[in-house]
């Protein structure tokens, strides 16, 4: 830096002008230090202050939700998804109790029908013309029953979107908790050891509490 | 034939179950089993002529399932079908590349499990006649 070059950015500090006019080079640095470290403070301390906020909203969103009757965390949300899982598995089992039910029954009818057609095979008669109607009807139903079984693969399929979601829940609950630990680790305090997985909210508030947030 | 029917959901075991009995197969030669840990301890136990299996599960998934098959000399040539939600391209390539005799995503039709499971013996019938 040349002093003898007149500096004109009025935005300086009039203290750091001064200092870049003086010849003391080590002067001028630990000023300049100084300043970098105070916006350093405040940017951290900013952050620090926007984790916070994040945190009490969330908390709040979560109170909200409970008075809702919903859940009010991460475990009781979990619960919540396993209940789904559980009540939409009973439902397609008692969907498939009923198919196997019916299957035979609709065998039986097929084969009786059958039956009497070998008897009476006629045209025109009414037993023989309801007979082949009921024929008829065994196959739609063993069509129908088939599908049912199928669409059933529903509930698997949504079941394991359900199980996605919870690790995603996790995976989004953890990251949060990283960037809690690495804000209060750039603001100068110290950090604590590796947080694997916070799972309760009093484990949240005590993490939170460490960086003085 | 027996067949092992490997998936965490029961309900997915039934379906699958249930189909393979209106497709002509034996009801009591059909085993299940809720994981691949499981279905490889019962492959082990007892001889089985294919397994049909899902993809994502706890312990072991199925393409470690599949490996681990193709691995053991003993079970390497048995036929595997896979009936898995995973539809990605780096997933089926996966499969193709450990040896999987057929993939069928879900949901699919009964159609569809006939057609696969129609080609895996034509390819076994092909490949048997040949060798």
């Amino acid at each position: 830096m040349n002093a003898t070059m007149p500096l004109m950015d009025e935005s300086m500090p009039p203290e750091v002008l001064a200092l870049l006019n003086s010849a003391d080079g080590t002067a001028f640095e630990q000023a300049l230090d100084t300043m970098v470290r105070q916006r350093e403070q405040h940017l951290f301390r900013a952050l620090g202050v926007l984790a916070r906020d994040l945190h009490g909203a969330v908390s709040r969103l979560g109170s909200d939700l409970a008075n809702e009757g919903m859940p009010d965390s991460m475990a009781d949300a979990r619960n919540h998804l396993a209940e789904v899982l559980e009540m939409s598995s009973k439902a397609a089992h008692r969907s498939l109790d009923f198919v196997d039910r019916m299957r035979p029954e609709a065998e039986a009818l097929s084969a009786n029908a059958a039956a009497v057609l070998d008897f009476n095979s006629s045209e025109t008669d009414p037993a023989a013309v309801l007979a082949r109607q009921a024929q008829v009807f065994a196959a739609a139903c063993g069509e129908g029953l088939n599908d049912m079984v199928l669409v059933q693969s529903w509930q698997d399929l949504a079941g394991q979107r359900v199980k996605k979601v919870v690790g995603f829940i996790e995976s989004v609950e953890s990251s949060l908790m990283e960037l809690v630990r690495l804000t209060g680790a750039l603001a100068g305090r110290e950090a604590p050891v590796e947080v694997a997985k916070v799972s309760s909210q009093d484990e949240v508030d005590r993490l939170l509490s460490e960086f003085g947030f | 034939m027996k067949i092992l029917v490997v998936d965490d959901f029961s309900t997915m075991r039934r379906i699958v179950r249930n189909l393979l009995v209106e497709l002509g197969f034996s009801n009591p030669l059909i085993q299940e089993a809720d994981d691949g840990n499981n279905a490889l301890t019962m492959l082990r136990a007892s001889a089985f002529d294919m397994v049909v299996t899902d993809w994502n599960m706890p312990n072991m998934t199925g393409i470690e399932l599949l490996q681990a098959i193709r691995a053991e000399p003993k079970l390497k040539g048995l036929p595997v079908l896979m009936v898995t939600a995973e539809n990605n391209r780096e997933q089926i390539i996966a499969a193709a590349q450990a040896g999987v005799n057929g993939y069928i995503v879900k949901p699919f039709t009964a159609v569809t499990l006939k057609e696969k499971l129609d080609k895996i013996f034509e390819r076994l019938a092909a490949s048997g006649a040949s060798a």
